[in-house]
């Protein structure tokens, strides 16, 4: 296994490690419990109401039905899920309080998908020849789910930045309500199970602060002032002083407290526990609890769960508020500005974790279950009730294989589907761009405005900017830089989880005024959160110096308090006049985006995240380095992703032809894996001659992507020479494509299951067998199984498989039903890995089927700088041009494909290739490692010289096929190709006559049922405009709806005519009933719509009248 | 000629005849492959 490969996908493992081994326990422990009537008569009055909840839950290891490990590959093969049960125990509690056990029963919750590697997987720990065993990728690293035999990942989400306040304006909030402004500020509140709830401030016109929650879908609104009163026991007086901090100079602010004090005030509320009682009783019907809990139960219900939640302390809760309204009004007054939420510098990831919150879904289902149980003191009906409807596996095996999401709460979620993707085996690239990818959410594709699309200066290092798709999700599907981390939750990193414990009292020894403790302001003072809790104050001109001890600290990872994931996110005063509110934000989170950074004090490497890169100096080159500059980057190529820092010499190339080779690497036909024989993928690509490159950047070798090529080194040359080279097409050496360029096959995986869409009784009594096989004439295509041979080469229409029948005591031969001739590569037999014994019967097989596909003309190829062309012909090599030395181009492509494109970065890739030839050697091509002093051409036009080559890389040539030389020198190297998945075969579309329209009679559209190509408006226009009127007429309407009608001249109508039988003959004829003649009966030409439309008229009593001459 | 098929984990080949179970003799794993025929199929010889 690579460690560095490992490092790629451990956002997804970490994530789902937390769930399985911390989160579980966290979530069920904080899981509402359903209340339940005790209807048993003697019940006093404390007994009201008993409780139903989770004792714990856990989640074992992968087993099969006869309780042996299951590994991933067999759940591959053979279609199902990569899961392990999941088992709870429910405590029924004799009280809505108390703890007395009535009973526990034990709940079997199904089977939950595991992630492959992941701490409850067979393959966790094990070395590349134990993979490899057993049947997996000797670098296989996991990150993804197999569901239903198909490899599906979470797609990681962009959430907001948990538990900061962030300022922003939203037109959409001034219709809330009468005098709502735009103002407002949200936190995205995380819970340590890392759920988490959004809670909003609103500013409403006069000077008002109301607070804003979701619950049950529904928005509710609180007074601000109201809320502060029921978390602590206050007075208005220290509320005034707490959010004015002294500055009483300040009129706009003073003003605006004392106006929501008084105007928030409601009669007759005055201390803590009125003001809960007030707030219950507005909820109380709402809320669902017992009848017996107090009012001030409900609204402590409703803050514990609904009101900041990342805090459990009301004082906290308290605190954050306050410094929320200081932050409203600042924006407000224009002292601070708006906080960019569209920044990566206020984001962070959603991650699989999230399965976690799909754990609700469980309370919804145990409340069914007791729902469909009146009473609770009969045990055996309360074990039926478990038994049925707690199948949680289920819910969770429906999520990964659909990505919808069900739920009552929305999860505090933007969209409710999207969230899992399949992890294509296309080829190795594309497949590791799925577990970097991160998506805006699909929400924002809706979007009109462009401004979330933008590429920011924030997200430098954390997201590539090369690597996003152009077109529709341009912007909003990212991928994360190679050196961006995701942090682990505090809870599974010692280190940091110590760090959260030991910080206060750290920041407290070095400045810092706890909370606790200033009863009063203090004038310039700067607050310090630590996870969005106000841990304290401390004196603006302190901060500097704390932050700069902390960076230090954290670089070397010496000092216990200081965890090296802590983002020191510090928004200078001086600095926040229309920018940050200032303070200083401390994060020791899970899913923050982080990096690494050179400290230049320590000389040691620094995690750095987006929050806190905002107010850094960091230079790029080591060169660069001024005085103010703290930190330095590690690579110029940090930016970029592993897929974008693939291309060679990408500082040369125009950076949308960069963005073109990251989506077309994700489309060649490379090599997706290596265990082609225990893979049952729908759909397999593969390539006979690939090699690894001579050109490759320090990546390509770093990520082991030369374990997995996806093209070889061909010798090209830049030149027009037949007239097959134009418009981007590319000529290959006919000899070059017969050694073996650009070879390769398709697999495609048949699954079969004979018993699929059957009813319950006939299910069974089919299966796969032969019979009759001494007189069926079978032989030739099918074996005694029943099943055809292996190796053998299928065609269309030909016996496949027959299969037996008990019901009808026949054999049945099915036939292929494919469009392609095929070779069968292999067969496999299921037994059934689900059920306690294994099948009897052969009724579920796979079937690999090879596809020959070496190039023909029309496949499309491409060099690594977004230069894609279509392969035009296959050139005699006798008729090739040839150099001096008597070398001929396996490619011709036309030099115009470059001074609009500009793709200097493969030119210097070939020059780079051919001097590494000759040379013998690999040629590095990282970006950024040439600069105008010291060339990249002269470096390799060096290297060219030294091997007796033309220093530009232009070589004179000889025509192919009348020996004379060219006039001009023509620049011929080599080039690393890749060959592109589009293939003519999956794409030629061509029909003489087929199936049509039953309704128009018009030939059917689509390829797949061999329908034709629309002949549309423009077309037509153009066939007009050449006055090609018998063309028209034969494309409209002879090789269409070509129909002979009978119209009577007289009546002009084609629906009175009446077919008639004459009596004892075979002839027909034809009178119009209206004119009750046929003399004027004729036949013309008509396109079939026309008389359907006739019909269609004269159905709504429209008569349509033709007028012949 | 019997129909032989190989076990996908152990490869040890099994004979499987009607009304057995699919499953490794050996081993008892479910997945089986089937042997690659000896007869002589058709070739693409050009």
């Amino acid at each position: 296994m690579s460690e560095e490969l490992r490092q790629l996908v451990t956002p997804h493992i970490d994530s789902y490690d937390f769930f399985a081994e911390k989160a579980l326990s966290i979530i069920v422990a904080g899981l509402p419990p359903v209340y339940i009537n005790n209807r048993a008569e003697n019940a006093d009055s404390t007994q009201k109401h008993w409780r139903l909840k989770f004792k714990d839950v856990t989640i074992s290891k992968p087993i099969k039905s006869d309780n042996r490990q299951l590994f991933p590959t067999e759940s591959r093969q053979s279609g199902t899920s990569y899961s392990a049960p999941m088992v709870g125990t429910v405590a029924l509690l004799k009280s809505p309080t108390s703890d007395e056990e009535h009973e526990t029963y034990n709940v079997q919750l199904g089977n939950i998908p595991v992630m492959v590697n992941s701490s409850r997987c067979h393959l966790r720990g094990l070395t590349s020849a134990q993979l490899v065993k057993n049947h997996e990728e000797e670098l296989e690293v996991g990150g993804y789910f197999i569901i239903n035999g198909n490899e599906k990942v979470m797609r990681m989400l962009v959430a907001n930045k948990a538990n900061h306040p962030i300022a922003l304006t939203r037109q959409g909030w001034t219709n809330r309500g009468p005098g709502y402004t735009k103002f407002g500020v949200t936190l995205r509140s995380v819970r340590p199970d890392r759920s988490s709830l959004t809670n909003n401030l609103h500013y409403i016109s006069d000077g008002q602060i109301t607070f804003r929650f979701y619950f049950r879908r529904q928005e509710y609104f609180i007074p601000v002032t109201l809320l502060l009163k029921a978390l602590v026991d206050t007075t208005d007086k220290e509320i005034f002083t707490q959010i004015v901090q002294g500055d009483f100079e300040n009129t706009f602010l003073t003003d605006r407290v004392e106006l929501t004090l008084r105007e928030q005030k409601v009669k007759g509320l005055n201390t803590k526990d009125e003001i809960l009682d007030y707030i219950g009783s507005r909820y109380r019907h709402k809320a669902n609890l017992p009848d017996s809990f107090t009012n001030q139960q409900i609204a402590e219900y409703m803050i514990d769960n609904f009101f900041l939640v990342h805090l459990p302390d009301y004082r906290d809760k308290f605190n954050i508020l306050i410094v929320m309204i200081q932050k409203l009004y600042a924006v407000v007054q224009g002292k601070n500005g708006c906080d960019n939420i569209d920044a990566t510098s206020f984001h962070e990831v959603l991650l699989p974790e999230r399965l976690t919150e799909y754990l609700e879904v469980s309370r919804a289902m145990y409340l069914k279950a007791i729902n469909a149980q009146k009473t609770i003191n009969e045990d055996l009906a309360f074990k039926k009730a478990f038994d049925r409807s707690l199948n949680i596996g289920e819910k969770f095996n429906y999520f990964l294989a659909t990505g919808n999401l069900v739920s009552s709460s929305g999860l505090d979620l933007q969209q409710t589907s999207g969230f899992a993707i399949i992890a294509d085996k296309l080829n190795f690239i594309r497949y590791i761009s799925h577990f970097r990818s991160i998506h805006r959410g699909a929400f924002f594709a809706t979007m009109k405005t462009t401004s979330i699309r933008k590429l920011m200066p924030e997200s430098f290092g954390f997201l590539c900017p090369v690597h996003t798709p152009d077109g529709a999700p341009c912007g909003l599907l990212n991928h994360l830089s190679a050196n961006c981390i995701i942090t682990k939750d505090p809870s599974q990193d010692e280190k940091s989880k110590e760090g959260v414990r030991l910080l206060p009292s750290f920041l407290m020894a070095h400045g810092v005024t706890s909370i606790d403790v200033t009863t009063n302001f203090q004038p310039n003072s700067l607050p310090v959160m630590l996870n969005g809790k106000l841990i304290g104050r401390i004196n603006d001109g302190l901060a500097q110096d704390l932050v700069d001890l902390l960076r230090y600290l954290k670089s070397t990872g010496d000092e216990k308090a200081v965890p090296q994931t802590m983002e020191v996110a510090y928004a200078p005063k001086e600095q926040s006049k229309g920018g940050q509110y200032p303070g200083i934000f401390l994060f020791t989170t899970g899913a923050r985006f982080m990096r690494t950074v050179i400290n230049l004090k320590s000389g040691k490497n620094e995690l750095i995240g987006p929050q806190e890169q905002l107010y850094m100096n960091i230079s790029i080159m080591p060169e660069e380095v001024r005085d103010s500059t703290t930190h330095c980057e590690l690579s110029p190529t940090a930016m970029f992703s592993v897929e974008a820092n693939l291309t060679p010499f990408s500082d040369y190339n125009q950076s949308p032809r960069n963005m073109y080779q990251c989506q077309m690497a994700k489309q060649t036909m490379g090599t997706p894996l290596h265990s082609y024989a225990y893979r049952t993928d729908n759909k397999l690509y593969k390539v006979q001659n690939i090699q690894r490159p001579i050109v490759a950047t320090e990546n390509q070798s770093k990520y082991r992507i030369n374990d997995y090529p996806h093209g070889c080194n061909a010798v090209i040359a830049v030149v027009s020479n037949t007239g097959y080279d134009m418009e981007d097409a590319m000529i290959i050496n006919k000899s070059a494509f017969e050694r073996g360029f650009g070879h390769g096959s398709v697999y495609k995986n048949e699954f079969v299951d004979i018993d699929e869409g059957k009813s319950r009784l006939e299910m069974g009594k089919t299966s796969i067998s032969r019979p009759n096989y001494t007189s069926d004439n079978l032989d030739q295509w099918i074996d005694r199984d029943g099943l055809p041979y292996i190796g053998r080469l299928i065609k269309p229409g030909e016996p496949y498989y027959t299969v037996f029948s008990t019901i009808e005591n026949k054999q049945v031969t099915k036939n292929y039903k494919g469009k392609e001739d095929a070779w069968i590569e292999e067969i496999m037999i299921l037994g059934g890995s689900t059920q306690v014994r294994a099948s009897t019967m052969i009724t579920k097989f796979v079937v690999k089927l090879r596809f020959d596909r070496n190039p023909v003309i029309g496949d499309k190829f491409s060099s690594r700088h977004g230069q894609k062309g279509v392969l035009s012909q296959l050139w005699p090599e006798i008729n090739m041009p040839f150099t001096e030395s008597g070398l001929k181009p396996d490619v011709i492509i036309n030099p115009n494909a470059f001074p609009s494109r500009m793709t200097i970065g493969m030119l210097v890739e070939i020059l780079a290739a051919k001097a590494g030839a000759i040379h013998g050697k690999f040629q590095d091509a990282t970006a950024f490692r040439f600069n105008e002093k010291n060339s990249a051409v002269e470096f390799f036009g060096e290297q060219l010289k030294q091997a007796g080559f033309n220093y530009y890389g232009n070589e004179p040539m000889y025509s192919g096929t009348t020996g004379e030389e060219f006039h001009a020198n023509i620049f011929f190297g080599i080039c690393y190709y890749q060959r592109l998945r589009h293939m003519v075969k999956d794409k030629y579309q061509v029909r003489a006559t087929g199936r049509v329209n039953n309704i128009t009679r018009q030939p059917i559209k689509g390829r797949k049922v061999g329908g034709g190509i629309r002949f549309g408006e423009m077309e037509r226009d153009s066939l007009l405009a050449h006055g090609t009127s018998f063309c028209l007429n034969d494309r409209l309407m002879k090789s269409s709806d070509y129909c002979k009608a009978t119209v009577c001249k007289q009546c002009g109508s084609t629906t009175s005519v009446a077919i008639q039988k004459s009596n004892y003959s075979q002839f027909t004829s034809s009178t119009c009933i209206t004119c009750k003649t046929d003399e004027h009966l004729t036949n013309i030409a008509l396109p079939y719509v026309f008389t359907y439309l006739i019909a269609e008229l004269a159905s709504v009593n429209i008569s349509l009248k033709l007028q012949i001459k | 000629m019997p129909c032989i098929y190989i076990c996908g984990e152990c490869g040890a080949e099994n004979e499987i005849k009607p009304k057995e179970p699919i499953k490794c003799k050996d081993c008892t794993y479910r997945i089986m492959y089937k042997k690659r025929t000896d007869r002589m199929i058709q070739f693409e010889a050009r």
